[in-house]
């Protein structure tokens, strides 16, 4: 049973909401995905099962999905409206993600109102207000507009841009504030006994999740420079990333603050016969070790350090620097964490089945490990309209012949 | 505490016993003070958080209550100063906890137990406590004593390198602690689901986040491309800059503005945005340019594509391009840095993403927004950043009931070091 359990959300959301569907689901809520008939857009997604697209086969959909039910419902028609009006008449939460101003099937603070104890949150690019409201968006329009893309990129590659991260990010860091503030907006609820409604916009999401450019932009104005491989920052810093020699990279940023544990880095380097200068006695000062100053004592350090990983594999130095105190890290791909016996022991990674291909996929799980509450997976992605006609006849009492002019009219699938 | 008069704040009435440092923890209880949590920071003298210190240093330095970056992310808070590892300051601990609802730490995995303030110890002062222990790899596992910084945990998540140029010799990465921020926010996920089920029964729990695994749920597709297509993440045409690999799009990009170092996102997600985008641009013959005219054959050219764009795109002023794009429906954006942000951008403006906010020491100053906008029970952001323990008298005389004398001589004995 997880925290959420009890709780029903209608998911109106198109990929600016999948992810905080998934987690909400994840958190035990009932939560009904509410598709268009044609299906939802993330089911033409890539990557597709054996490279063959299909709205069945998107791996996209398969992670985001998992957990929720899908109705496919055209909300754009009258019957469609009303039946969304009936569902949420029972709903604790409603997700939704249409721009105001652009073709959107109901407007969320008359829903608001008129369920007085329905949480009605909007998860739009710009919010509600603003001039930008409307504005066409993307994911990664999302990240260039609201500031985590300017961070990132090449110092050492002249002339190339800032560099956006890869997968849907823009929709992952807003995905948990809706899904704090729905669980906040619950929590209020149980003593108040009104719902509300939340306005929700990603770049302001997004403003917040830029760390030290926050306050230099707050108090000094001053932009900060990007890097490759480590924090942008008022001035240029050395490098972080470092080639092994089984043509791998290691991060070296969490060098050992303590004079114990870089004594101990040091013993593991030179064990190695290597870093002989890494016992010059003016690194035994913590200051004259710290990255980012151009300090000579840090040059020197780390052409021992670079010329000492250069000379053995990843997880060598990986488990040797951690044993040390050192938070070293291998710079992994996705497909390389699998391999990590840590995270097995953890139960991090779960199989779901995939029952009707007799197919079982590992993905990655629980954000969180709640110990009276346990997050759960749920069932594999539903179907395109899987459960149309146990939420309509179930719920709403229709008859076969009422879903059949539905499905007849295109309203429902 | 709500800054709108008599209106409430949605968590008001919840105490947070604060251990946090750096900026995974304290991202965490920004969110939940401004959202009306009571968040009291529990700070020891010797061992200051290092954002105290961190620039930029407005007006001066006067460390340890100065620190603009302190400021931003510690708002909305109270400071003691407790020494854990003194009994007596161990004593205030466990008293606090007794009237809180919420303890948040994120050290590394033996930290608080080494205090004797495991959950089972905490469990035992107060039966309904919410604990979150945010670390790197979790508290169990075999790696439970290897420890992480944001760079560390987006590195070991695939995160870094999922971002970068194919052709260069290293992944860009994150130019910041992405991971910080969001293992933050995932912790306060939990911690508001995990209220929201202690007001319907009673009862607490223990949340364990490793902050690695908030890094890897956020990988999905790439992993399931590898655990059901057999492909490796490198064999893909991946990292690809600011192209698109999947969803299929193009033009899909950067491209250069007027002015040095200034780039506008491009996205053409639909046939219909390219055919808009061809006409804007006064390159009505790209449309049928056999090349470009369908999105596969976009794809296959977009070297070609992206070069005639970028040429097109060169000289224009980057935020009247946008304008100009927008106004054809093609969905287009400056790359923004933080003052872009703060200075420049007319929607946050218009919803006052920053405001003007006092501070004892530091004076008037800006901060920035709230991320969720409640209708009724809105979210705050009045209180600056605490000076070092500045709460001590209300903490340890109002809440806990302690008399002056004893205060007194807590303070001299270490217990409030």
């Amino acid at each position: 049973m997880g925290p959420l359990d009890g709780v029903s959300v209608l998911d109106c959301s198109d990929p600016k909401g999948h992810f905080a569907g998934k987690l909400l689901a994840g958190l035990g809520a009932e939560v009904i995905k509410i598709e268009p008939p044609q299906g939802d857009v993330g089911r033409s997604y890539g990557p597709f099962l054996n490279d063959q697209p299909g709205p069945e086969r998107s791996l996209y959909w398969w992670y985001y999905a998992a957990g929720k039910q899908s109705l496919a419902l055209d909300l754009h028609s009258a019957d469609g409206l009303e039946i969304f009006l009936q569902l949420a008449a029972e709903a604790d939460v409603v997700l939704e993600t249409y721009q105001p101003g652009r073709d959107r099937p109901f407007d969320p603070t008359a829903l608001s109102d008129y369920y007085p104890e329905l949480i009605v949150v909007s998860l739009t690019p710009f919010g509600q207000t603003g001039p930008w409201r409307d504005h066409a968006w993307s994911d990664a329009v999302g990240l260039a507009l609201g500031g985590p893309m300017g961070s990132c990129g090449y110092d050492n590659i002249p002339g190339t841009p800032p560099i956006r991260p890869t997968e849907h990010h823009a929709s992952h860091i807003a995905g948990y504030f809706a899904v704090s503030g729905i669980c906040t907006a619950l929590y209020e609820r149980q003593q108040s006994g009104l719902g509300q409604h939340l306005d929700i916009s990603m770049h302001e999401c997004m403003g917040f999740t830029i760390e030290s450019s926050a306050p230099w932009a707050l108090y000094e104005q001053h932009p900060l420079i990007r890097q490759a491989g480590r924090h942008a920052g008022p001035q240029p810093t050395e490098p972080w990333q470092y080639p092994t020699a089984d043509g791998r990279l290691i991060n070296i940023f969490g060098m050992p603050r303590s004079e114990a544990s870089w004594l101990a880095l040091v013993a593991f380097i030179q064990e190695r016969g290597m870093g002989e200068r890494l016992s010059d006695f003016e690194l035994l000062d913590g200051r004259k070790r710290q990255l980012g100053l151009q300090q000579p004592t840090v040059a020197v350090m780390l052409a021992d350090i670079a010329e000492f990983i250069a000379a053995h594999d990843a997880e060598e130095i990986y488990a040797g620097a951690q044993a040390a105190g050192a938070a070293w890290s291998i710079i992994r791909t996705p497909d390389e964490c699998l391999a990590d016996e840590h995270w097995h022991a953890r139960g991090f990674f779960v199989d779901v089945e995939h029952e009707e291909r007799n197919l079982t996929v590992t993905v990655p799980g629980a954000p969180y490990i709640l110990s009276e509450t346990p997050w759960t997976h749920g069932r594999r992605a539903p179907l395109l309209g899987e459960h149309t006609a146990e939420i309509l006849c179930g719920r709403l009492g229709l008859n076969e012949e009422e879903l059949g002019a539905l499905v007849a009219a295109g309203v429902a699938r | 505490m709500a800054s709108v008069p008599g209106s409430r704040a949605p968590l008001d009435g919840v105490r947070v016993v604060d251990f946090t440092w750096i900026v995974a923890g304290p991202t965490c209880t920004r969110l939940l003070g401004d959202l009306g949590a009571e968040v009291i920071r529990v700070e020891n003298e010797q061992t200051l958080d290092s954002i105290r210190f961190g620039r930029p240093h407005p007006k001066g330095f006067q460390p340890p209550d100065s620190g603009a970056m302190f400021n931003w992310l510690d708002r909305n808070k109270r400071s003691i100063t407790v020494n854990a590892r003194h009994p007596d300051g161990l004593d205030l601990i466990k008293r606090l906890i007794r009237v809180s609802d919420v303890v948040v730490e994120n050290y590394s995995s033996r930290i608080l137990e080494s205090w004797g303030l495991s959950f089972e110890e905490q469990r035992a002062e107060n039966p309904a406590i919410i604990y979150v222990s945010l670390s790197g790899f979790g508290h169990s596992g075999p790696q439970r004593d290897y420890s992480t910084w944001g760079p560390t945990a987006q590195a070991l998540s695939g995160l870094t390198s999922m971002s970068g140029m194919l052709e260069a010799p290293e992944p860009a990465g994150w130019g910041y602690s992405y991971l910080d921020h969001m293992a933050g926010f995932t912790a306060a996920a939990a911690i508001t689901a995990a209220l929201k089920h202690r007001r319907d029964t009673g009862q607490g729990q223990w949340i364990d986040l490793s902050q690695v695994e908030t890094g890897m749920v956020l990988t999905g597709p790439a992993t399931l491309d590898f655990t059901v297509n057999g492909r490796r993440y490198r064999d893909t045409g991946h990292p690809p800059g600011n192209r698109s690999v999947w969803p299929q799009a193009a033009p899909h990009n950067t491209y250069p503005t007027a002015g040095d170092d200034n780039w506008i996102m491009i996205t053409c997600t639909s046939d219909a945005e390219w055919e808009a985008f061809c006409e804007i641009s006064d390159h009505p013959h790209w449309r049928t340019d056999r090349r470009f005219a369908t999105l596969p054959a976009r794809l296959r050219h977009q070297d070609e594509l992206d070069e005639q764009i970028g040429s097109w795109t060169a000289g224009q002023d980057g935020r009247a391009l946008m304008q100009r794009l927008q106004n054809a429906d093609v969905p287009a954006g400056v790359v923004q840095n933080g003052v872009d942000l703060v200075i420049n951008d007319p929607q946050m403006n218009a919803r006052e993403w920053t405001v003007t906010r006092d501070h004892p020491i530091i004076g008037e100053h800006l901060t920035d927004g709230l991320q969720i906008r409640f209708s009724r029970t809105p979210a705050h952001r009045d209180r600056p950043g605490p000076r070092l323990g500045e709460a001590n008298q209300y903490v340890f005389g109002e809440l806990l009931g302690l008399s002056d004398e004893r205060i007194a001589e807590l303070q001299l004995n270490g217990a409030m070091g």
